[in-house]
C-alpha cells in the first residue's frame, strides 16, 4: 500500500514539476484568491462585530417607554362596545397622562433579575436662554451613579464627569457646539425654562465631544430630581432602561416585561430590526462575491489538471498497460489538484496575512481620533478558506481526472505504431 | 495450413492458451483485426509472430497481453480464463505476469531510467523502496546501463532505452515477455544486442517470450515461428 502511494504521489509531484509555469499559474490563482477572500471576509466580519457592538453599547438593551403598544380604548368605547350607534353629547376625548408612575416597582423587579440594571429617566424640552440667545435642549434626567454603570456616556466627555450633577445644584452637561453657540464654558451659568413655565438657573458642569451619534448637539443631562422639577413632573419618569448581562436575551427580556406591565419595551434587535436585516444582506452579498473568488481561483486547478490529463495520454497509456488500475490515475491527477490548492492555500494565507496587516495598519483621522479598520483575524477565517479552496480544488481536478478512464492504451498503442 | 495443437505432444504445458481468438471493431460494416486464433504460449521458448503489415499482429498481441478485449473466444493464463475478469483485475495481472516492449520506448519522460524501471515494482508494492532500487539497478546493471540510472530517457541513446524498457518488462518477474517490434527503431547491433536479451529470457530464465517482428534475425532465432495472414495464423513452424 505504502509503497504504491508513495509512486502515485512521485508520479503526481513529477507532472507538477515539470509544467512549472502552470502549477505557478495556478496556484497564485488560488493563492489571490484564499488572500481576498481572508481580507474581505475580516473587513466584513470585523466591521459588522464593531457595529454590532457599536449599536449595542449606544443604548440600553431594552427600553421601556412610556408608550403603549395600542392605545387604551376610550372611555366611551369601553361603556357602549364598538358596534353600536349611540349618540353622545358633551364627551371629552380623554388624554391619558404620559409617564411611567409605578416605576420604581419595575425597578425593583429588574434589579432583581441577576446581572440585570435598570435606569430611569425623564426626557422633556426646556429652553436655554443666554444674551438674548434662545437655543432648545432636550434634557434627560438620569441618576448618574447608576448610568455610569450602564452606558458609555462617560466616554464622550470632554470635561467634567457625571458625578458632578450630584454635586453641584442645578448641574446640566451639554454638548460642546451647543455650548460653543451659547457662548458659554465649565462653570457658567445659564436660564433654563420648561414647556410648563418652570424656570431655574443651570450650571455647566461637563461637556460632550462634538459628533457623538445618538447624542445630538441638543441634548443636555442633568440629575433626575432636578428634571422633574424642572419639567414639572415630579416623581414621574418616561423611559427606563435595562442592561442585561447577555445582551442576545433582550427580546425575550422585553417580551417579558411588556406582558407583565403593558408598557412597551423595545429591545436593542427590535429597535435596530432593519440595520440586522441589513447586515445580512451585506453577509449573503459577501459570501456570494467572495465564494465567487474561491470558484473563478479552482478554474485554474481545473486548466492545469486538465491539461496536465491531455498531454499524459501517453503516458497514462503506458502506465495502463503496465498495469496501474484506473483508479491509481485518477488518483494520481486528483492529487494535483490537491497539492495545487494546498499549496495555494498556504501562500494565500500569507498573502491574506499581509494584505490584513497593510489594511490593519492604515490610520483614518475622524474627529481628531486616529482610528484603524475594524479586522476580524480569528483563525475561523483561514480555516473556512483553507476548507473551501480544498473543496473546489479537489472537486475542478476530480472532473478532468475522470478523463483518464477514457483514455484507451490500445489506440494510443496503436496510434504510435 | 493449420496450426497443430501442441500441447497433447509436447511435454511442456504453456502459460497461455488461446482459443478461437476473435477481435472485430465495431463498425458497418465491422472490420475484424484477428479471427480464428488458437494459440498456445510456452514457458522457456521463443515466439515470433511475422507476417506482412497490417495483417494483425500487434492487434493479436494486444490481445494476448490483456491490454484488449477479444470479441469471441477464450484466453487462459496457467489454465485460468482471464474472460470474466474485470479491468481492474485484468491491470493487476499484467502487472504481476506480463512485460511489456513495444517499438517505441515509451518510458515515461519525468523519471530516470532507474525511477521508470522501479515503477511496476512500486506499483505492485511486494518489495520496500530501498528493494525497488536495488532490484531495478541490478535489472540495469545486467544490461550494460549500470552507469545511466540516473539519466533521463533523452539523455539515453536509441538502444540504451530500449534496454531500459526490456529491464521495466522484467521488473516484477513476469512469466510472460510480449514485445512488438522491439528492435522496429534500432540499427543493427543494437537489434541483435535485444534479441540476444530476449533469447536469454527464454532460455535461461525460462520465460515465454512472444515476439511481434519485421526483423528476419529474430524470425531466424526464434523457438517457434507464428505466421500470420489477414487476420488469421497461417503456419506454427517449430525451429531448431
Ligand atoms: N481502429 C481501427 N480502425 C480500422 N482499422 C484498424 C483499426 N486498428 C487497426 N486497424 C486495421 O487492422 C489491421 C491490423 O492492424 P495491426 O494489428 O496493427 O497490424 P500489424 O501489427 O500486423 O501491422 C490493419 O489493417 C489496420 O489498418
Ligand atoms: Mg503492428
Amino acid at each position: 500500500m505504502f509503497p504504491r502511494l508513495g509512486l502515485l504521489l512521485h508520479i503526481a509531484a513529477m507532472h507538477l514539476l515539470v509544467r512549472r509555469r502552470q502549477t505557478l499559474v495556478a496556484t497564485s490563482g488560488v493563492a489571490v484568491g484564499v488572500g481576498f477572500f481572508l481580507a474581505v471576509s475580516a473587513l466584513m466580519v470585523g466591521s459588522q462585530t464593531d457595529f454590532v457592538k457599536t449599536l449595542i453599547a449606544a443604548a440600553p438593551h431594552i427600553i421601556i417607554s412610556d408608550e403603549l403598544r395600542s392605545p387604551s380604548p376610550q372611555p366611551g368605547v369601553r361603556e357602549y362596545g364598538k358596534t353600536g350607534a349611540v349618540e353622545l353629547h358633551g364627551y371629552k376625548v380623554r388624554n391619558e397622562v404620559r409617564g411611567i408612575k409605578d416605576w420604581q416597582q419595575i425597578l425593583r423587579e429588574i434589579d432583581a433579575m441577576p446581572g440585570a440594571i435598570g435606569s430611569p429617566s425623564l426626557s422633556g424640552a426646556v429652553t436655554l436662554r443666554q444674551g438674548g440667545r434662545d437655543e432648545p435642549l432636550g434634557v434627560v434626567g438620569i441618576d448618574p451613579t447608576i448610568e455610569t454603570r450602564v452606558s458609555t456616556i462617560s466616554e464622550k466627555l470632554r470635561a467634567g464627569r457625571l458625578i458632578d450633577l450630584e454635586r453641584v445644584q442645578g448641574g446640566v452637561i451639554i454638548g460642546e457646539d451647543l455650548a460653543e453657540r451659547l457662548g458659554l464654558g465649565m462653570g457658567d451659568i445659564v436660564a433654563a425654562t420648561s414647556a410648563r413655565g418652570v424656570s431655574r438657573s443651570l450650571r455647566i458642569v461637563g461637556l460632550f465631544k462634538k459628533g457623538q451619534s445618538g447624542l445630538g448637539s441638543g441634548t443636555g443631562y442633568m440629575l433626575l430630581r432636578e428634571a422633574q422639577s424642572l419639567l414639572g413632573r415630579p416623581f414621574v419618569i418616561n423611559r427606563l432602561g435595562v442592561k442585561l448581562p447577555d445582551p442576545y436575551t433582550a427580546d425575550a427580556v422585553a417580551k417579558q416585561l411588556e406582558a407583565r406591565h403593558g408598557y412597551k419595551a423595545e429591545s436593542w434587535q427590535e429597535r435596530s430590526a432593519d440595520f440586522l436585516g441589513l447586515l445580512l444582506t451585506r453577509n449573503v452579498i459577501m459570501y456570494t462575491v467572495v465564494s465567487a473568488i474561491l470558484l473563478v481561483a479552482s478554474f485554474g486547478i481545473y486548466t492545469a489538471v486538465s491539461n496536465s490529463v491531455t498531454d499524459k495520454r501517453r503516458d497514462i497509456a503506458i502506465m495502463r498497460s503496465m498495469g496501474f488500475s484506473q483508479g491509481d490515475l485518477q488518483f494520481v491527477f486528483v492529487v494535483e489538484g490537491m497539492a495545487l490548492a494546498v499549496a495555494g492555500v498556504i501562500a494565500g494565507w500569507l498573502f491574506g496575512f499581509a494584505l490584513m496587516t497593510v489594511l490593519g495598519s492604515l490610520e483614518f483621522p475622524i474627529q481628531g481620533e486616529v482610528r484603524h479598520l475594524p479586522l476580524d483575524r480569528s483563525t475561523r477565517q483561514y480555516l473556512i478558506a483553507a476548507a473551501a479552496s480544498l473543496f473546489a480544488g479537489i472537486f475542478a481536478a476530480w472532473l478532468p481526472a475522470r478523463k483518464t478512464a477514457l483514455v484507451d492504451p490500445v489506440d494510443i498503442l496503436r496510434g504510435a505504431v | 495450413m493449420e496450426a497443430a495443437p501442441p500441447e497433447s505432444a509436447a511435454p511442456i504445458t504453456p502459460v497461455l492458451v488461446a482459443e478461437h481468438l476473435e477481435r472485430k471493431l465495431p463498425g458497418d460494416p465491422p472490420v475484424t483485426l484477428v479471427t480464428d486464433i488458437d494459440l498456445a504460449i510456452e514457458p522457456g521458448k521463443f515466439t515470433a509472430i511475422v507476417g506482412p503489415s497490417g495483417c494483425g499482429k500487434s492487434s493479436l498481441l494486444y490481445l494476448l497481453g490483456l491490454i484488449d478485449r477479444p470479441t469471441d473466444g477464450r484466453l487462459l493464463l496457467e489454465g485460468r480464463d482471464m474472460m470474466p475478469l474485470s479491468g481492474d483485475e485484468r491491470a493487476q495481472i499484467r502487472l504481476r505476469h506480463f512485460g511489456f516492449v513495444f517499438q517505441f520506448h515509451f518510458l515515461l519522460p519525468e523519471f530516470t531510467a532507474l525511477d521508470n524501471v522501479m515503477m511496476p515494482i512500486r506499483r505492485l508494492g511486494r518489495l520496500s523502496l530501498p528493494g525497488a532500487r536495488e532490484r531495478a539497478s541490478d535489472l540495469l546493471t545486467s544490461m550494460g546501463l549500470g552507469d545511466k540510472l540516473h539519466k533521463p530517457p533523452d539523455h539515453l541513446s536509441g538502444g540504451e532505452r530500449q534496454r531500459v524498457a526490456i529491464a521495466r518488462a522484467m521488473a516484477n518477474n513476469p512469466l510472460l515477455v510480449l514485445g512488438d517490434e522491439p528492435t522496429g527503431n534500432l540499427d543493427s547491433t543494437n537489434s541483435a544486442r535485444v534479441v540476444e536479451l530476449f533469447r536469454e529470457l527464454a532460455h535461461e530464465q525460462g520465460r515465454a517470450v512472444v515476439c511481434v517482428t519485421h526483423d528476419p534475425g529474430i524470425a531466424e532465432v526464434a523457438d517457434i515461428r507464428v505466421s500470420m495472414l489477414d487476420g488469421r495464423i497461417c503456419e506454427v513452424l517449430r525451429q531448431t
